[in-house]
């Protein structure tokens, strides 16, 4: 197959996975919609259809489009700002994954990474420019020096970055909470926070329509950018990837396997605790999180959408956050709750993953491709028989 | 005295009902990667199998029925973990991911969608639907409950308590002197090899996915219908993680695993303990998740000490015979 036959391929595939997902999305809101009491079997199954119609209009058209057909700037600014921090823990979950590193700490470390930053942003005493940025930089540190525990781990006794990092999740949940209601607790408030922020922490915003899409965005554009290069244009990118793609071969080439592994891992770790950091300072005022937020898991959905390849994150990021704003639509306005987008994201990212996926509809492509190629050289040989 | 405050045979009673939902988890673990599949779905499927069966026992007010129904639900999400990792080549830890996805939020759709619940999202559970007697229950052993202290330790849980700790025999039995077992330890260790001789590798691997996704629903049903009353978001709370650990610090051995279960239901019932007698329970709750971490480290070091003895014994060995 050549190369415009292997995208094409890619984009079937992908569409192929999207319409399962949708399909089965489809299933499981006409099964939750409400029925009339007393209805026949048809008055009912027509109220079902409608209801679905109604909540699928919400889910895939709601986030762009009021219901008279114009634009929605504020839904889709909503969906944009929604991206920011997925889209640093997709690139994260790109560069951990590209080294064939099953780190899942993206989760803690985005938590951490907010927190980090909110206390810049409630102690620290610098100037209105530049606390904002340090604050970032803060948070960034001390999510990197959170993954070198898995990191250093694997890299010299061989333990799993993955058990390592999903236990880490857990611990620098706990710890934050435990923080958060004693010691940086703001008493006079009625729920469990940290005392506000600085004004001249916040980051400014783009627009200023209360979708909180702050400056944060332009700066997880520049980190798509930067960390594409940096994965296809440096040399520690490349020596990322290589051990991704064959570790053996890497070590046997002079590749220093264990430094590459930190460093990848780090690397995740600095991206998704400057997302955390961004995160807070663009939206909130206080800290008030008491839970694992979930960026990370879907970060991981967004790497998997952008086949680990960080100059795609922000489609597959837009993706999910319009998703995720459709699902929220749909169950203000219909009885649909919002948590069905775990199960259509779980099954995009099940479709997406699979190899073997359409691999038939693949054979098929390439026999006919070769059979097309055979019989053009068969006549060219006749030819130049003649 | 603090340490008979806190050592008491209700302290040790307690550890082993910790534990017992760990283990089930551990025991999918161990059969799991005995063929070569990291599991880490684990997690999801004990959130799922949580679901089913609380909602089965409350429907058809039978506990044993509810706890059936977790085990088969168990089995089905981890065939259809098989078929997107073996048939259709996802990553199997990618297939856990996902699985896990649905454990969280898809469970909490499911919640909301069977019980109507609307009102706040976190609040959706069906705690209100487990009751007493649908709680699966306790036996008390006899001759064995009326011995002092042992008989108050080991006397007196629930069914499943039992059958978790009995399950790690029964899992070695399986492993090592069945030829299924046999089967399975060929696929983990060389999967062409295998082949080669004429396994099926794949229907065994499906067989022991399946196997690991009993077990983990066994867990599940352990936590909503034993553990707690009834399911509730996140309740599993990073268990099956866990036992991805005490697999991985039992060198994958039943026995060994069931050990390194025990310390982690050992770090949290002291966890609860001290945070009755006052402690910070945000301070102590991640105590299980740090000696997951270095119990990993201290398996690791003795591994390694051990391999070094043993290039080192041999290189003697090799000196002498020249």
């Amino acid at each position: 197959m050549n190369k415009k036959q292997s995208m094409l391929f890619g984009l079937v595939r992908g569409a192929a996975a999207i319409l399962i997902a949708l399909l089965v999305t489809t299933l499981l809101i006409f099964i939750c919609a409400d029925t009339p009491d007393g209805a026949s079997f048809g008055a009912a199954f027509s109220a079902k259809l409608t209801q679905t119609g109604g909540a699928l209009r919400q889910l895939l058209i709601g986030p762009a489009f009021r219901s008279n057909g114009s634009i929605s700037t504020k839904n889709l600014s909503d969906v944009l700002a929604s991206m920011i921090p997925t889209i640093f823990t997709g690139l994260a979950t790109c560069v951990m994954f590209s080294a064939n590193q099953f780190n899942l700490g993206a989760e803690g470390g985005i938590m951490l990474g907010a927190f980090a930053g909110a206390l810049g942003a409630i102690y620290l005493d610098l100037p209105a420019g530049i606390l904002p940025v340090v604050c970032v930089l803060i948070a960034a540190a001390a999510v990197g020096a959170m993954m070198l525990i898995p990191a250093v781990l694997k890299a010299k006794l061989g333990v799993s970055e993955m058990v390592n990092s999903l236990m880490l999740n857990y611990v620098v949940m706990y710890l934050i909470k435990y923080l958060l209601n004693t010691h940086l607790a703001d008493k006079s408030k009625g729920q469990v926070q940290s005392y506000p922020f600085q004004a001249d922490a916040a980051i400014p915003q783009l627009i200023d329509n209360g979708s909180k899409l702050s400056w944060g965005f332009i700066v997880a554009l520049v980190f798509v950018v930067l960390t594409t290069l940096f994965m296809y244009r440096t040399r520690w990118g490349y020596a990322i990837r290589m051990i991704g793609i064959n570790q053996d071969f890497a070590m046997y080439s002079g590749m220093k396997v264990g430094g590459i592994v930190i460093l990848s891992q780090v690397l995740g770790g600095v991206l998704a605790g400057m997302g955390g950091g961004i995160e807070m300072l663009g939206r909130y005022t206080a800290f008030s999180w008491s839970a694992l937020p979930g960026y990370g898991w879907t970060g991981i959905t967004v790497a998997i959408l952008a086949g680990n390849n960080p100059a795609f994150v922000p489609f597959a990021a837009f993706f999910m956050a319009y998703l995720d704003k459709g699902c929220n639509l749909m169950s203000t306005y219909s009885g649909v709750p919002a948590q069905l987008i775990d199960i259509i994201q779980a099954l995009i990212f099940l479709f997406f993953a699979a190899e073997q996926f359409l691999s038939r509809y693949r054979q098929h492509l390439v026999v006919r491709n070769t059979q097309e190629e055979l019989a053009q050289k068969a006549a060219q040989a006749e030819g130049s028989v003649k | 005295m603090l340490l008979e405050r806190i050592f008491t045979t209700d302290f040790f009673f307690s550890v082993l009902r910790i534990t017992a939902p760990i283990l089930f988890a551990t025991l999918g673990a161990v059969i799991g990667e005995k063929a070569g599949i990291s599991n880490i779905g684990l997690e999801g499927i004990m959130m799922i199998s949580a679901l089913f069966g609380s909602l089965t026992a409350y429907w058809t007010g039978s506990w044993a029925t509810g706890v059936l129904l977790a085990l088969l639900v168990g089995v089905i999400v981890a065939l259809l973990m098989g078929f997107f990792s073996f048939n259709l080549k996802t990553d199997i830890i990618l297939t856990g991911v996902a699985v896990n996805m649905i454990g969280s939020g898809g469970t909490l759709f499911l919640v909301k969608v069977i019980t109507q619940a609307t009102e706040g999202s976190a609040l959706a559970s069906t705690t209100s639907l487990i009751t007493k007697n649908l709680q699966v229950p306790a036996v008390n052993i006899p001759l064995l409950k009326d011995i002092p202290i042992l008989g108050d330790i080991l006397s007196g849980h629930s069914v499943l308590t039992y059958l978790a700790f009995f399950l790690v025999f029964i899992t070695w039995v399986l492993l090592y002197k069945t030829p299924l077992g046999l089967n399975i330890r060929s696929v983990g260790e060389n999967p062409n090899a295998a082949a080669s001789v004429g396994v099926s590798v794949l229907r065994v691997k499906y067989i022991a996915i399946g196997l690991s996704g009993a077990m983990a629903g066994l867990g599940g049903a352990y936590m909503s219908m034993y553990y707690a009353m009834g399911w509730s978001l996140d309740m599993v709370a990073g268990r099956g993680f866990i036992a991805l650990a005490a697999q991985a610090m039992g060198a994958g051995e039943p026995f060994g695993s069931m050990v390194a279960a025990l310390i982690f239901g050992l770090a949290q019932a002291l966890g609860i303990k001290v945070s009755s007698l006052g402690a910070d329970s945000n301070l102590v709750s991640p105590i299980p998740y740090l000696v997951t971490i270095l119990g990993l480290v201290v398996f690791a070091l003795v591994g390694r000490s051990r391999a070094k003895q043993r290039h080192s014994a041999a290189a003697l060995q090799a000196a002498a015979a020249k």
